[in-house]
């Protein structure tokens, strides 16, 4: 399953702001995991193995020569760390959807810094006791001075921090690609940076083996979230008023959600093109709707609860919004 | 004009029993029609609803088969609510059309193309067209059974709602491609620093020639696209133009019930109301992007929609 490289390429793995999603794609590698650990020497791994910071500070420059960066930059420390890997590393690959596009963190650009600690450290339903205490930048304690990072005011892609070689979209992303990405490192044919690897050069519409109907007859009469329904598995989502990216999703995953019965979520990110995933599956599926009458528009629009999310669900980081509420991310 | 030989009394047989065409025989050729038509006045002044239902009626098939009526009419039914005798104008036309296409005839309308290296077969378009002319089929793509749009040529009307729709760009009319609109949105600011507006303007909402004289009144700091119909409109157009630095983009297009295309100024007044949503729950923009329905009777009108956007993007620069 993985080619065999001349020199072992050393290899090095962090996470930023991310679930951990994407560390556990690479353990789902299960045995080739082994038979990739043999063909490659992994120099940093914070997640599964015991590495310092201070071992990539020790290391020459550009030492490393793949670096999968997963993760959003939502502290200091994911940026210092981006910065760090970036000045360590040939190649860096921003790898899954948070450090490709801001992934679910990135949907914190809709409100503010101070808004977000509020709710997280006072007014939280689940919180019982609401003493005001927020973290500090630092703390002195009678051992001397302790510190935290500091939380941004908005989350950036990693390419909005530093230069990214290649992108690797995915919440997370899959296995079969994780291995085809290596494959290809170690065969030593990436193809130019820039390129967006790991997936194929069409929309999930394009494999998607459900029926479309009458699509050329039928347009939406009104959304139904996923929990409002049972869906028909063999039809098509948005013929049955289900809110699917599959449109303005890049091919690639193999359409695990669409065939476990959910909609495409759109976490490949956009195709190639496409600068606001959001705007434009905006124009694909505003143009879509059964509308009559100027009534209709209005109860259209009062019927998608979240806009934002629906829209941007794992794009608002890398959207035109965010530019224009904060600027162009590096510098 | 000659008459045609052999079906001169059963070509109006044949349109009457087209779904559409039964009340061929009630017009009295008043032309109320003509006057409302917006074709006659912008495009072709041949184009008249009320001839080619006298051709159909006498029998002059050949001739009303070559008519421009026959092929341009958009089933925008402006007329209909204004004929006397309740013809529905667009239904006589439109079984005319069919007629026609069974003969052989084609549309010489611009129509759009498809690029099949790079659809996806998602049928977003046929859903958006107003008169579903994309469907999907499955053909040959570099040797593999793929899964593509195939736009009927006789059924679009060119309108541009499923180039704005398509998610890949796959689609695309001449003079309104996505790289044709890119390549406007952009435009220097005026040295004396006033505010920059980019305007869409549906090509049938201005009906008279003062209007059109207006957009061209306007200094450099308004840049005016022409676009075939509003539901043209992709929303991230208007997200490129202000990352450029752009200050404000108005949408302009029919009143409902007007559009030329029936649904295109509902697409877009759907997909502005959503991109503002959106500004508003992000924070950002703040009015910055406005859309329009301008009425056949609101002559003059464009002027103060320009005039008031201006004013807003002057008030919010000088708050800056």
């Amino acid at each position: 399953m993985i080619a065999k490289a001349k020199a072992k390429p050393k290899i090095a793995l962090y996470w930023a702001a991310s679930c951990g999603g994407c560390e556990i794609t690479m353990t789902e590698l299960g045995m080739d995991l082994v038979a990739v650990s043999e063909q490659v020497e992994i120099v940093f791994w914070p997640c599964v193995m015991d590495f310092k910071y201070s071992d990539v500070e020790a290391m020459a420059d550009q030492e490393i020569d793949v670096c999968f960066f997963n993760g959003a930059i939502r502290t200091s420390e994911n940026e210092r760390l981006a910065t760090l890997l970036r000045q360590k590393s040939k190649i860096l690959i921003a790898f899954g959807a948070c450090s490709h596009t801001g992934g679910i963190p990135g949907l914190a650009n809709g409100y503010s810094r101070e808004s977000i600690l509020d709710v997280v450290y006072n007014t939280a339903p689940s919180l019982d006791d609401s003493a005001g205490t927020v973290p500090r930048l630092s703390t002195n304690m009678p051992e001397g001075e302790i510190t935290l990072p500091s939380f941004y005011e908005h989350v950036k892609t990693l390419a909005q921090t530093v230069d990214v070689d290649y992108f690797m979209p995915g919440c997370p992303p899959v296995v079969e690609q994780v291995g085809a990405v290596l494959n290809v490192i170690l065969e030593g044919k990436l193809p130019e940076p820039g390129a967006v690897v790991g997936v194929t050069d069409k929309t999930n519409c394009d494999v998607c083996e459900r029926k479309a109907v009458g699509k050329s007859a039928v347009r939406i009469k009104e959304f139904k979230r996923p929990h409002e329904i049972i869906a028909d598995p063999d039809i098509c989502f948005l013929e049955q008023g289900i809110f699917c990216y599959g449109p303005a999703t890049r091919a690639g995953c193999g359409l695990p959600c669409i065939n476990g019965n959910m909609p495409c979520r759109g976490c490949y990110g956009p195709p190639e093109g496409v600068e606001d995933q959001g705007a434009k599956l905006l124009s694909a599926i505003g143009a879509i709707i059964e509308i009559e009458t100027p009534e209709d528009v209005e109860r259209v629009l009062d019927s998608i609860v979240d806009p934002v999310g629906t829209y941007y669900r794992f794009g608002l980081s890398d959207s035109i919004l965010s530019t224009l509420k904060y600027g162009n991310g590096k510098g | 004009m000659s008459p045609t030989t052999v079906t001169t009394k059963s070509f109006a047989d044949q349109v009457r029993v087209i779904p559409g065409g039964e009340k061929l025989n009630v017009c009295f050729a008043c032309g109320t029609c003509v006057s409302k038509c917006m074709i006659q006045q912008k495009v072709e002044p041949e184009y008249n609803p009320r001839k080619l239902i006298r051709m159909a009626i006498l029998g002059m098939q050949e001739e009303a088969f070559r008519n421009p009526t026959t092929w341009l009419c958009s089933a925008c039914d402006l007329c209909y609510p204004a004929c006397p005798q309740e013809v529905h104008i667009s239904g006589v036309i439109g079984a005319v059309k069919q007629l026609a296409l069974e003969a052989g005839f084609t549309s010489p309308i611009e129509t759009v193309s498809v690029d099949e290296s790079i659809c996806s077969g998602c049928g977003i378009c046929g859903m958006a067209c107003p008169y579903q002319a994309p469907s999907l089929i499955e053909t040959q793509v570099n040797g593999q059974t793929d899964r593509i749009a195939s736009v009927d040529a006789n059924k679009c009307m060119g309108c541009g709602t499923c180039v704005a729709a398509c998610p890949t760009g796959a689609i695309s009319r001449a003079g309104v491609s996505n790289q044709e609109v890119k390549e406007q949105l952009y435009f220097a600011e005026p040295a004396n620093g006033d505010p920059r507006l980019l305007t869409f303007i549906c090509d049938w909402c201005l009906r008279a020639d003062a209007d059109v004289q207006i957009l061209e009144s306007y200094p450099n700091n308004v840049r005016v696209v022409h676009i075939p119909c509003s539901g043209r409109i992709d929303p991230e157009m208007a997200l490129l133009a202000l990352r450029s630095g752009i200050d404000g983009v108005l949408v302009c297009g029919c009143k409902p019930g007007e559009c030329h295309y029936q649904r295109g100024t509902l697409v877009s007044s759907c997909k502005i109301g959503l991109l503002n949503r959106i500004f508003d729950q992000v924070g950002v923009v703040d009015g910055r992007v406005r859309f329009v329905q301008i009425g056949t009777m609101d002559r003059g009108r464009i002027r103060s929609e320009i005039d008031s956007m201006l004013d807003h993007l002057t008030a919010q620069k000088d708050v800056q």
